[in-house]
C-alpha cells in the first residue's frame, strides 16, 4: 500500500490496488439488500412507513464502497439514510431529520457507520446532537470502518 | 474429548475433582455452582475465553482425564468479537449493572448492620424490615423482574446457565421470606443467619451476571433485540420511578449510618 503526504488524512491518497488484488474477492452475484428511495438524507422523510419502529442505519457516503460486506452483514433488514459531513451543505437540517425519527417514526436503534478519518466523526456528532435534542431516547450505536474495510470499532454510544 | 465436551460438567469434577482447579485457573467457577448442569462444550462459549486460553484450558482437562494418551484438542469456530474493549456495551444491559452497583452498595453494609442489630429493639426491627422492603421491592421487583420477564425470554429458557440465575432468584425469595418471619418472632439470630445468606448468594449472583452471563448475551443479542430491550426495560421502570427514589433513599440512610463499606465489597 502506498501512501502519499498530504495534510489531511480525509483525502491523503492511497494506492491499495496491490492490496485488493491479493484479497479474495466473492464470486456470483450479490443480491441488494436496499429496501428503499430515496437514502440521502437531505432527500428522505424521516417520518416515511419504511422508518417506523425501524432499526435505522446512518451511514457516512464512503463506507458502502470500503465495506465488503456492506449489504449482507449490514444493510440487511434495516432502513437506511447517507451523507457526508465533511462536504454537505444545511447540516443544521440533519440533526432535525435525525430527531424526527427518534421522536416521530419512534425507530428502535440508530447505527451510525462512519469511515475512520478525522472528519467522518462529524456525522456521530451530528446524531448524538439529534439524540440529545430528542424528548425520547434510543440506543446509539457508531461502527468505525477502516480504510481496509475491517471493522474499526464498534460501540454502544 | 468430543464425549467430555458434551458432558456435563459437575459429574466432569465429580469423577476428576482436579477438573475444578483446571477451570478455576482459567476463571471459570463452576465448583462453586449449586447446579452444575452445563456442558463443556457450553461454557467455552458463555466464558468466552482467547482462542489460545480455551486451547491451554482443554488440554490440561485432556491431560487429567486421559493421563496416558495423546488427545486431539478441537479447534472451534471463533465468535465474532465486539471491538469495544468492554466486556458489556448495550445500554439495556449497562442499566442492569449499574442496578447491580446499588445492590451491591447495600449488601456492602450488611456485615456491619449485622453487628448491630437487635429486633428487641423498635430501631432493629425497622431497620431489618426496611432492609427487606428495599430486597422486595427494588432488587426484586425492580431489577429481577426485568430479567425474568424481558431480558432471560430473548434465550432458551433450558439453558442451564439461565436455571442457574432463576434459582438464585428463588433462593434469594426464601431467604427474604425467613428474615420477615424472624423479624415477626423477633429472632435476631435467625434474622441475621438469612441476611448473611442472603448476602453471599447475592453478591456471588451478582458476580456471575456481571462478568459471564451479560457479557455472553451481549455478544448473543442482536441490534433489534436491544433496542426491543431498551423501550421494554424504560416501560417496565416508568411506574416504579417511586420505588427507585425510596430505594435510593434508603442506600443514602444506610451509608451514612454504617459509613464505608469494607475493603473488597466496592460499591
Amino acid at each position: 500500500m502506498k501512501e502519499h503526504a498530504h495534510n489531511c488524512p480525509g483525502s491523503m491518497m492511497m494506492d491499495r490496488r496491490k492490496d485488493s488484488d491479493a484479497a479474495e474477492a466473492g464470486t456470483g452475484k450479490v443480491r441488494s439488500q436496499l429496501q428503499q428511495w430515496p437514502i440521502q438524507l437531505h432527500l428522505i422523510g424521516p417520518t416515511a412507513p419504511y422508518y417506523q419502529g425501524a432499526d435505522v442505519l446512518l451511514v457516512a457516503d464512503c463506507v458502502a464502497y470500503a465495506l465488503g460486506g456492506f449489504h449482507p452483514e449490514y444493510l440487511k433488514g434495516k432502513s437506511i439514510a447517507i451523507a457526508c459531513p465533511k462536504l454537505d451543505e444545511g447540516q443544521d437540517v440533519y440533526v432535525e431529520k435525525i430527531k424526527a425519527w427518534i421522536d416521530d417514526a419512534k425507530i428502535n436503534t440508530l447505527t451510525v457507520m462512519i469511515m475512520e478519518v478525522p472528519c467522518c466523526m462529524g456525522l456521530s456528532a451530528i446524531a448524538e446532537r439529534a439524540l440529545a435534542a430528542a424528548s425520547r431516547k434510543v440506543p446509539v450505536k457508531r461502527i468505525v470502518v477502516g480504510l481496509d474495510g475491517e471493522i474499526r470499532k464498534e460501540e454502544w454510544l | 474429548m468430543d464425549k467430555i465436551m458434551r458432558g456435563r460438567i459437575k459429574e466432569l469434577i465429580a469423577r476428576h475433582p482436579k477438573v475444578g482447579d483446571a477451570l478455576a485457573e482459567f476463571g471459570v467457577a463452576c465448583v462453586t455452582c449449586a447446579v452444575g448442569t452445563c456442558l463443556l462444550k457450553d461454557i467455552l462459549e458463555i466464558h468466552h475465553l482467547s482462542p489460545e486460553d480455551e486451547q491451554r484450558m482443554l488440554t490440561r482437562i485432556a491431560e487429567i482425564v486421559y493421563p496416558n494418551r495423546q488427545v486431539v484438542i478441537p479447534l472451534r469456530k471463533s465468535q465474532p468479537e465486539q471491538k469495544t474493549g468492554k466486556l458489556i456495551n448495550s445500554p439495556p444491559l449497562l442499566k442492569l449493572v449499574a442496578e447491580h452497583a446499588m445492590i451491591k452498595r447495600v449488601l456492602a453494609r450488611i456485615p456491619d448492620m449485622l453487628r448491630k442489630l437487635d429486633l428487641d429493639t423498635v430501631e432493629g426491627r425497622q431497620l431489618a424490615l426496611a432492609s427487606v422492603d428495599f430486597i422486595r421491592s427494588f432488587a426484586d421487583k425492580y431489577h429481577h423482574a426485568k430479567e425474568e420477564d424481558i431480558l432471560f425470554k430473548c434465550f432458551d429458557g433450558n439453558l442451564d446457565i439461565i436455571k442457574v440465575m432463576l434459582d438464585d432468584h428463588e433462593t434469594g425469595r426464601a431467604h427474604v421470606r425467613a428474615i420477615r418471619e424472624a423479624v415477626e418472632r423477633r429472632d435476631t439470630v435467625a434474622a441475621v443467619k438469612h441476611l448473611k445468606g442472603y448476602q453471599k448468594l447475592l453478591m456471588e449472583h451478582i458476580r456471575k451476571e456481571d462478568e459471564v452471563l451479560y457479557p455472553w448475551m451481549d455478544r448473543q443479542l442482536s441490534v433489534t433485540q436491544i433496542g426491543r430491550l431498551f423501550s421494554e426495560f424504560a416501560a417496565a421502570d416508568a411506574p416504579l420511578a417511586e420505588t427507585r427514589r425510596r430505594s435510593e433513599e434508603f442506600i443514602s440512610m444506610l451509608e451514612q449510618r454504617f459509613g464505608d463499606a469494607e475493603p473488597g465489597q466496592s460499591r
